[in-house]
């Protein structure tokens, strides 16, 4: 039976409707918790998060899928609790954002410990929730290249989304030769695979979109919305016509169905200031209103945000 | 004995500790063993094994036990002051952390281009409010005020980042008071040396893993002694290179040295370990098996009260501004 894992319980893959595929209620580097600098109230936390959800949901949206991995500030109750209150599906995933996210116990770990990890997070549940993950998320550290930790942790991804059928997504799609070796090695049929920041600013010159399209991978446009012409943009980000011009020039290349975009921004973030002004949101507001102007038809749209999306979630026969 | 001590119900007059335990851990998890799949964190349970342990050690006469972990390896303080109320036993708990494989990204590689690891100034301040304004319940409050500062160096070698650590903490204890647990890496005298040069006095320094095979071979108890630093013999009860009648030669040698003043005794010993090897030490080992071969080896009984009331009490004393 054809499912995906959201955080309230398996759902169709028809219920998902328009999918936001890298976005994250709250994240926060590993430690960033015991800075006070940084704490919320639950107050505070839901009165940023709950207008955005429900905003999305009134946009249109459906499912909103969260790229916090484990050591983040992933938090499975709380992720109940909107998603409840909102009516927005919700994936957890498992995994984590990068090697530089893995905490001593996991950056200890054997690949074969890490992919118990991740096949019980997806199928029995995260941290004593019924919550299962939807996907998994791995990542390169800092300095754009992998390093040992971050390969362990791909292997064990790959092994587990073959166990579990669930989907990888990536924090960068740099160096992404040592990935497509580690998947090649595994058996692992690269529409499983979404190389996430693919568009981001610091990226360019370091992706080799040509491998990853070439071997059947996913690429993800998820960071719109962080764009330099924002009064305090991150280091990350990127002018926004350059990056919608470079996606552009991938659907009009005939790669739309290997295209996924998403916003990877915070409702509220947990260890670190986030970025006034982006939301998901950004994606109906800005986004999907820049395609239509430059000629892209409702139907590759839809490809872009429901079919493709569902396509990647779906588990299952 | 002048002076008072942060524990986590409060402070009290350093003469009231008794016997203390400096370098011993309650609730002791890798970081990020929290988030394993198979390991179950069952409080009750926890506090239930805990309870017996301390429970134990005041009944071999233990009227006081460090938490000296910091603030990153399982330290739980509402758990903590239960313990205390329930059993009776001093709990002072610490901040700090290291070595640099226990610490969060966030200190490691920020969300900063390029991704350069805290200095010592940021890290002096987060933990000196951990003790003028209490130390945290991640996200959620602060509590009481840590009663130590622990920090430790990798043992290949102290890093870069361990080295703005040694010298954060070393800024926190002298704004504070609060004296420094230094666990050293691969050379007990250049580490100490460390946080010296950061102008903490000596006095206010406790040096951990003096009881390590190389650590005696190369004469670092002595040598961290007569700079003025107390001499923590740590590992008592732990099988390894060093045996507990090595130790108490080592202990007994540096009393007949005239460093009577600057050693105390300790195990650490882990209450109840999670993602991590449990020490296989009870905190009443110390007083149930060592003293008597101190007494072998020669220390007389009121040379064995000062390492395990006086000098814990002089080095936990906060020392006023």
């Amino acid at each position: 039976m054809p499912r995906v894992n959201t955080v309230r319980g398996a759902i169709a893959p028809e219920e998902l409707g328009f999918v936001a595929v890298h976005e994250h209620i709250g994240y926060g580097m590993p430690g960033s918790e015991l800075d006070t600098q940084w704490w919320k109230s639950p107050e505070q936390r839901y009165e940023e998060t709950v207008p955005k959800l429900r905003l999305f949901h009134e946009n249109g949206g459906g499912t909103f899928v969260d790229a916090t991995g484990i050591c983040n500030g992933r938090d499975i109750p709380y992720y109940q609790s909107l998603s409840e209150k909102t009516g927005v599906h919700i994936v957890a995933c498992t995994g984590f954002v990068g090697g530089d996210t893995a905490l001593k116990f996991f950056a200890e770990a054997s690949v074969d410990y890490l992919r118990r990890q991740f096949v019980h997070e997806i199928t029995v549940g995260i941290q004593g929730s019924a919550a299962k993950a939807g996907i998994i998320k791995v990542g390169v550290s800092r300095g754009f290249r992998m390093k040992e930790l971050d390969l362990r942790i791909y292997r064990a991804a790959a092994q587990a989304s073959l166990e579990t059928g669930v989907p990888i997504f990536t924090h960068l799609a740099v160096d992404v030769e040592p990935a497509l070796t580690i998947f090649a090695e595994e058996g692992l049929p690269l529409d499983r695979v979404l190389f996430g920041h693919a568009d981001d600013g610091v990226s360019q010159g370091k992706v080799n979109q040509q491998a990853i399209l070439a071997a059947g991978g996913r690429l993800g446009f998820d960071t719109f919305g962080y764009d330099l012409e924002l009064p305090d943009p991150p280091f990350w980000g990127r002018h926004r016509d350059e990056r919608l011009e470079h996606f552009l020039s991938l659907v009009r290349a005939g790669h739309v169905d290997q295209l996924l975009a998403s916003a990877d921004a915070n409702c509220s973030p947990l260890g670190w200031p986030g970025v006034k002004g982006h939301t998901v949101n950004y994606l109906f507001e800005q986004l999907i209103p820049a395609l239509r102007d430059a000629g892209v038809d409702d139907a590759t749209i839809h490809r872009i945000f429901v079919t493709n999306p569902a396509g990647f979630l779906t588990i299952g026969d | 004995m002048n002076g008072t001590v942060h524990t986590v119900l409060g402070d009290i007059p350093a003469d009231r500790l008794g016997v203390v335990a400096v370098h011993e851990a309650l609730l002791s998890v890798a970081p990020g063993a929290q988030y394993a799949y198979d390991i179950p964190f069952d409080r009750a349970e926890i506090f239930a094994a805990l309870a017996a342990k301390l429970r134990a050690f005041a009944a071999a006469g233990g009227g006081a036990i460090v938490d000296a972990t910091g603030m990153f390896h399982g330290r739980d303080l509402p758990l903590y002051e239960a313990l205390s109320r329930a059993t009776g036993v001093h709990i002072v708990a610490s901040t700090g952390q290291g070595p640099e494989d226990e610490l969060g990204g966030y200190f490691l590689t920020p969300q900063t281009n390029p991704p350069t690891p805290w200095p010592a100034e940021r890290f002096a301040e987060l933990y000196a409010r951990e003790v003028s304004e209490g130390m945290v319940v991640p996200r959620v409050e602060r509590r009481g005020a840590a009663g130590l500062i622990a920090t430790g160096a990798t043992r290949a070698g102290m890093t870069a980042t361990e080295e703005s650590q040694f010298r954060g903490c070393a800024r926190a204890a002298a704004i504070t008071g609060v004296a420094l647990s230094i666990r050293y890496g691969a050379d007990a005298r250049h580490d100490l040396g460390v946080v010296l040069d950061a102008a903490l006095p000596a006095e206010r320094i406790v040096v951990g893993g003096l009881d390590r095979a190389d650590a005696i071979a190369a004469g670092a108890p002595a040598a961290v002694a007569e700079a003025g630093a107390y001499v923590a013999i740590d590992h008592i009860g732990q099988a390894g290179e060093v045996d507990d009648a090595t130790r108490a030669a080592l202990v007994a040698g540096l009393i007949a040295a005239g460093h009577g003043d600057r050693v105390i005794l300790s195990s650490s010993a882990t209450g109840v370990a999670k993602g991590l090897p449990d020490a296989g030490v009870a905190y009443t080992h110390v007083l149930e098996a060592f003293m008597p071969l101190l007494r072998d080896a020669g220390v007389p009984d009121d040379g064995i009260h000062r390492l395990l009331v006086d000098n814990p009490a002089r080095l936990l004393a906060v020392k006023e501004g």
